[in-house]
């Protein structure tokens, strides 16, 4: 056997231990199934056999999932319904063993692992933080497809089931046994204890009734089938607010579960085919995977081959919205952190702000106030750069302006020990020009972190020419330790995300003084599927920092990055978004109303047709993101398209930027570029990588720079 | 030994000899001191638990110290009121403020000298070889001393949880009288001598009455106190030894100065007063007594040789201390007692010191001090000697005012007199001063602090 142990004691309790050879995961392969399925043909007749345990070998993995690569490979529906009847088969043969059956669960339990244990008969799980049990498929477009919509409502009821499958949602050992998905929740160092009480509750046949009260099962009200539609209908309405509709999975869950509750298992599991199999083969899907993937790829990424340091204690320089929101993040991962600024009060201010990130948190039950009393212990403060020596990184997050952060580095290099790493959190600023006076530039590099720092997940690494691998290795292991996607770009105005952002804010602009109309345009583009449209995002971005960062770019990039005159009308108005309270709209508490005089700015009204709209603020970051590609600001498309999803929202449904451009063809992309070209200027001239692709029927992803590895 | 009278007006060039000692102890180096602000109790600092306040302000003298935290041999913290819920409130300190789960850590308690108790405890240590580095100090949320049930509450609550019928809790409960409730003040408790029954302000009545010490005499002492300390404040002379502390973290809400300090005392508020211990005929008043206060000190101490060794400047050193009972009804002269005997230990006396803080416990306590530190009669009842143990030179006596300005969070204090005595000398470019407090239950602590 090459995936599974077997053992079997003298009492003839039977432990199966899943132990993929040479890694570190278990993950649901069809090898792993067919070696399982053999396994079952001769548990069925085995007479010997009273119980049987089903464990991993893994660390802190029970079964992380199906094999995903394997659901990519498939080739067409007809395959998928061919492989997934031998699954759920297996899956079913499982259930109906002759004997009592139980999933041992100390780790990652997902998708189709949680699947195989919903086959068992009991589930004993641990209560420790790396243990985590959920049904996760609508998060990459497909749904449950091993019989996880027909066992899960069994166990948890009909609505608990709908919420934890459209919500892609994982559980701890306790929330777990509270919902009735496992029977029992215990420390890991408790596991072998709990097996022996099942072991011998089996033996003696009082398991079933004993684990029988705790179980939720359908409630009575979810069989009576209006209340069952009312739940479904709401559930429906729930998805479309969030999604619009654009992630059909979440959907789909809730007709499958909606029509198959009371059905027999093997008309459910029939259902639950018909429906997986399309969804598998279907863009969406087969995007959000491609992101699985690239985010799997990034998590191993460290752009460098220097070793990290380690990060022991820190600091961060300067106590604005940025530089409390990284403070935080540190705090938050228990990396002690001084916060240096010139005033008290704004230290003050700033651990206010991470105390209601902290209590945000407690409200949702991931943290006591004990445990947000410890996080806050390490959190230190200092008002003229005292106490600084023992810091192994400070993370500078003054504000943007290049003689205040030379002061800085300049005063840094005098408090913090010889191998102090100082990152610089800088937007748009070139970092190596920030440097000309600092005695050691090879410790410096720029760590551009997005706001509201606490949610985004992006962080672009910035080498400066003279920056250090070590160095470049250090911040890219901090950044993945607190949680972020850290992506290595090249030092150029703007980096990768606010360089091909900034062109889509400027031609919406140009749009408004062509005459268009705001609400339309942001309509247009929250409808293809961005979070917000580009008025409502310059509003929340604060038209003053806009102005700035189109000031920068336009030196840096020349004509193409001209900013529309509107932008510093608004600026010279004192307009400056939600901050003031008006900008393109008037902002009143969390409202957000039409800002009628904007109209006085407009000399004429011209209502342009959608397809322009989307093509003008979509096409021109297609655009610019190729020149990005080209002059290798960043190595691979995907990581390009991983950058603007986690920065900017773009929506991951598509895949990304470039993912979106290939699925239209870049033939087609530089036609529609072209004649844009031709009416509103040279700024929409095609790229020549672009020119290139099209010429030879290439696409982003069919060229060599794209590939993942 | 220096005959002429020394004050602050001496040329600052001129240095002392350094006399010898009979002991000839090494001295003891403090490498870092910081406190935080003092605040009112029930104010800025009512929200924050002893332990919470001991951890910032322990946490920010390390990450200023040159000492790291993993080269501590032992946090010793002095406490007070040792809240219920931090038993060992120096280990709870200690691991909230980063030390490594490897360090010891030990609460002392020698009452209101418990932040002296801890450096002395630590130099007591560092001379028998036990350990080279300590981190010590003080902290007190006086704000946070609990209201106690009663006794007859307490065995109510006992008997009703081992009732098992309804029944017999139904008669259990019958028990109850409405007194039961009436709480125990910790505070009063805390402050109230178990021997001679006397809250501390009975025992300045009991000095007020023996040195004839006149309510106006307590009031203008109480006064100058305030005015001493406001010009301090003023000058940012206590900004060098404290840091700004945010009390509030969810609000945002910080203090960067001791709040106690009235800059408008005056006389004639303070003499509209009404005596607080004896209500009849009673001088003592809140206005003349030392203020219920919040705050916590730290320091870190290591061996003078160890210090040389690692080439730091320390901010000063401890040469010597003494610590003596003496009758607890009369507990206000222990700084007399205390420092007869170490300026007998040591061979100074009262004219080789330049600083002299004696601890403001009362207004009436320090002047009685003042008075029998003078008395030839006192020093030959109490210590057989023909001359007096020394008068005190007022214009070195608790120069920026004291506990009656600043406050008295009773486990700090000591802690707080030894940075204060430090920064002056170092302040005046003098050598020598002295640290004294008494003690409820009738003892004296006395500090000899030099710098170089």
């Amino acid at each position: 056997m090459k995936y599974f142990n077997y053992d079997i004691d003298e009492d003839g309790i039977a432990t199966l231990t899943f132990d993929t050879p040479k890694s570190a995961v278990n993950v649901l392969c069809f090898a792993a199934l067919y070696e399982l399925r053999e396994l079952i043909t001769n548990f069925e007749t085995d007479k010997s056999i009273k119980a049987l345990f089903i464990e991993s070998a893994k660390e802190d993995i029970f079964i992380a999932g199906a094999d995903i690569k394997e659901i990519k490979a498939f080739k067409d529906e007809a395959e998928i319904i061919a492989k997934l009847r031998e699954g759920q088969e297996i899956f079913n043969r499982l259930e109906n063993l002759p004997f009592e059956t139980v999933a041992v669960i100390d780790g990652a339990c997902l998708g189709g692992g949680l699947e195989l244990a919903l086959a068992c008969d009991y589930r004993i799980a641990t209560n420790e933080a790396h243990t985590s049990l959920g049904l996760v498929e609508v998060s990459l477009g497909i749904i449950p497809g091993l019989g996880g919509t027909q066992r899960l409502p069994l166990l948890v009821g009909f609505r608990k089931a709908l919420e934890l499958i459209v919500g892609s949602k994982r559980l701890k050992g306790d929330k777990a046994l509270k919902l009735g998905l496992v029977d029992a929740s215990v420390p890991a160092g408790y596991l072998a204890f709990k097996k022996e009480e099942y072991s011998k509750a089996i033996l003696s046949g009082t398991l079933e009734a004993q684990v029988a009260k705790k179980r939720q099962y359908i409630k009575w009200y979810e069989r009576f089938s209006p209340l069952r539609t009312l739940i479904a209908t709401m559930a429906r309405k729930e998805v479309m607010k969030k999604t619009a509709g654009h992630y059909p999975a979440a959907l789909k869950t809730i007709d499958v579960l909606e029509e198959t509750l009371e059905m027999s298992l093997e008309e459910g599991l029939k259902v639950e085919i018909e429906v997986f199999a399309p969804l598998a083969t279907s863009e969406v899907s087969k995007n959000l995977i491609e992101l699985f993937f690239t985010s799997e790829a990034l998590k191993k990424e460290t752009f460098s081959k220097a070793k990290a340091k380690p990060i022991n204690t820190s600091a961060v320089i300067g106590v604005g919205t940025m530089g409390s929101g990284i403070a935080w993040v540190l705090a938050q991962k228990e990396i002690p952190v001084r916060l240096g600024a010139r005033q008290m009060s704004s230290i003050a201010k700033a651990t206010a702000k991470m105390m209601k990130s902290f209590e945000r948190l407690q409200k949702r039950g991931r943290l006591t106030s004990r445990e947000i009393g410890l996080k806050m212990d390490r959190v230190a403060y200092t008002t003229d750069m005292q106490g600084l020596s023992a810091v192994d990184i400070v993370i500078e997050a003054v504000s943007e302006a290049a003689e205040v952060k030379r002061q800085v580095f300049e005063d840094l290099e005098a408090k913090v020990s010889k191998e102090a790493i100082i990152a610089t959190n800088t937007s748009s600023l070139n970092i190596s020009s920030l440097l000309e006076n600092v005695k050691h530039p090879e410790r410096f590099v720029g760590m551009h972190f997005f706001n509201p720092v606490e949610m985004m997940p992006l962080v672009e690494v910035i080498a400066g020419e003279k920056t250090s691998d070590e160095t470049l290795a250090t911040v890219v292991s901090l950044a993945k330790k607190l949680g972020k996607t850290p992506i290595k770009v090249k030092e150029c105005a703007g980096f990768l995300v606010n360089r091909t952002l900034l062109p889509y804010l400027n031609e919406a602009a140009r749009m408004f003084e062509e005459g268009a109309n705001i609400e339309g345009i942001d309509k247009v583009v929250k409808d293809f599927g961005l979070p917000m449209g580009p008025f409502t995002l310059a509003d929340e971005v604060g038209l003053d920092i806009g102005e700035k960062v189109s000031d920068i770019l336009y030196e840096a990039y020349g004509e193409r990055m001209k900013p529309s005159p509107i932008l510093a009308q608004l600026v010279e108005k004192g307009w400056l978004g939600k901050k003031t309270g008006q900008g393109f709209y008037l902002h009143q508490g969390r409202k957000k109303l039409l800002n009628t005089e904007m109209e006085n700015l407009q000399s004429k009204k011209e209502n342009l047709d959608e397809q322009t709209i989307l093509d003008r603020s979509i096409l021109i970051m297609v655009n610019e993101a190729a020149k990005c590609l080209e002059e290798k600001v960043v190595e691979k498309a995907a990581y390009l398209d991983m950058a603007m999803v986690m920065g900017t929202g773009f929506p991951a449904f598509r895949g990304g930027l470039l993912r979106y451009a290939d699925s239209l063809g870049i033939a087609e992309v530089v036609k529609r570029l072209s004649l844009l070209e031709s009416r509103y200027g040279e700024r929409f001239a095609p790229a020549k990588s672009l020119l290139d692709m099209a010429e030879k029927g290439e696409s982003f992803y069919s060229t060599s720079n794209a590939r993942l590895s | 030994m220096s005959t002429e009278k020394t004050n602050n007006k001496k040329p600052k060039n001129e240095k002392i000899p350094i006399k010898k000692t009979k002991k000839q102890k090494e001295r003891i180096a403090i490498v870092t001191a910081l406190r935080t602000p003092m605040a009112r109790a029930g104010g800025k600092f009512a929200k924050m638990q002893a332990d919470q306040l001991g951890a910032r302000l322990f946490r920010e003298l390390m990450l200023r110290s040159p000492v790291s935290f993993e080269e501590v041999d032992e946090v010793i913290i002095g406490n007070v009121a040792q809240p219920i819920h931090a038993a060992n409130i120096a280990r709870v300190i200690a691991l909230r403020a980063g030390f490594p789960e490897a360090t010891p850590s030990l609460t002392v308690h020698r009452n209101c000298a418990s932040g002296m108790e801890s450096i002395t405890t630590a130099a007591s240590r560092i001379h028998s070889g036990e350990g080279k580095i300590y981190v010590c100090g003080g902290v007190e949320s006086m704000s946070n001393i609990p209201l106690v049930y009663s006794a007859s509450m307490t065995a109510l609550f006992t008997k009703l949880s081992r009732s098992k019928t309804v029944l017999d809790k139904v008669q259990t409960l019958l028990g109850f009288r409405p007194s039961f409730l009436k709480p125990i003040v910790g505070l009063m408790s805390g402050l109230t001598d178990p021997v001679s029954g006397l809250l501390m302000g009975n025992t300045a009545e009991v000095l007020a009455q023996d040195f004839g010490i006149s309510r106006e005499e307590q009031d203008a002492f109480a006064l100058a106190s305030h005015e001493k300390a406001a010009k301090a404040k003023e000058s940012g002379r206590f900004a060098k030894e404290s840091m700004a502390l945010v009390y509030d973290e969810r609000a945002g809400k910080y203090l960067d100065f001791d709040d106690g300090i009235r800059e408008s005392q005056t006389l004639e508020k303070l003499g509209k007063l009404r005596p607080f211990f004896d209500r009849k005929n009673g001088t003592v008043t809140a206005g003349n007594s030392s203020q219920i206060t919040d705050a916590a000190a730290g320091v870190v101490l290591m061996s003078e040789s160890e210090a040389q060794k690692r080439k730091l400047e320390p901010l000063g050193y401890l040469t010597d201390y003494a610590y003596e009972g003496l009758e607890p009804k009369r507990m206000g002269l222990g700084p007399v007692f205390a420092t007869e005997k170490l300026f007998r230990q040591t061979g100074f006396c009262m004219k080789d010191m330049q600083i002299v803080e004696i601890n403001e416990a009362f207004a009436a306590q320090v002047i009685a001090c003042e008075r029998a530190f003078a008395s030839k009669e006192f020093a030959k009842t109490h210590f057989a000697k023909k001359e007096a143990v020394g008068a005190i030179d007022p214009e070195i006596l608790n120069v920026n005012g004291g506990s009656i300005a600043l406050g008295h969070p009773v486990g700090m204090t000591g802690t707080r007199l030894v940075l204060t005595v430090l920064h002056e000398l170092r302040e005046r470019g003098l050598q020598r001063g002295l640290a004294t407090l008494c003690i409820g239950g009738g003892q004296g602590a006395a500090l000899l602090l030099e710098v170089e």
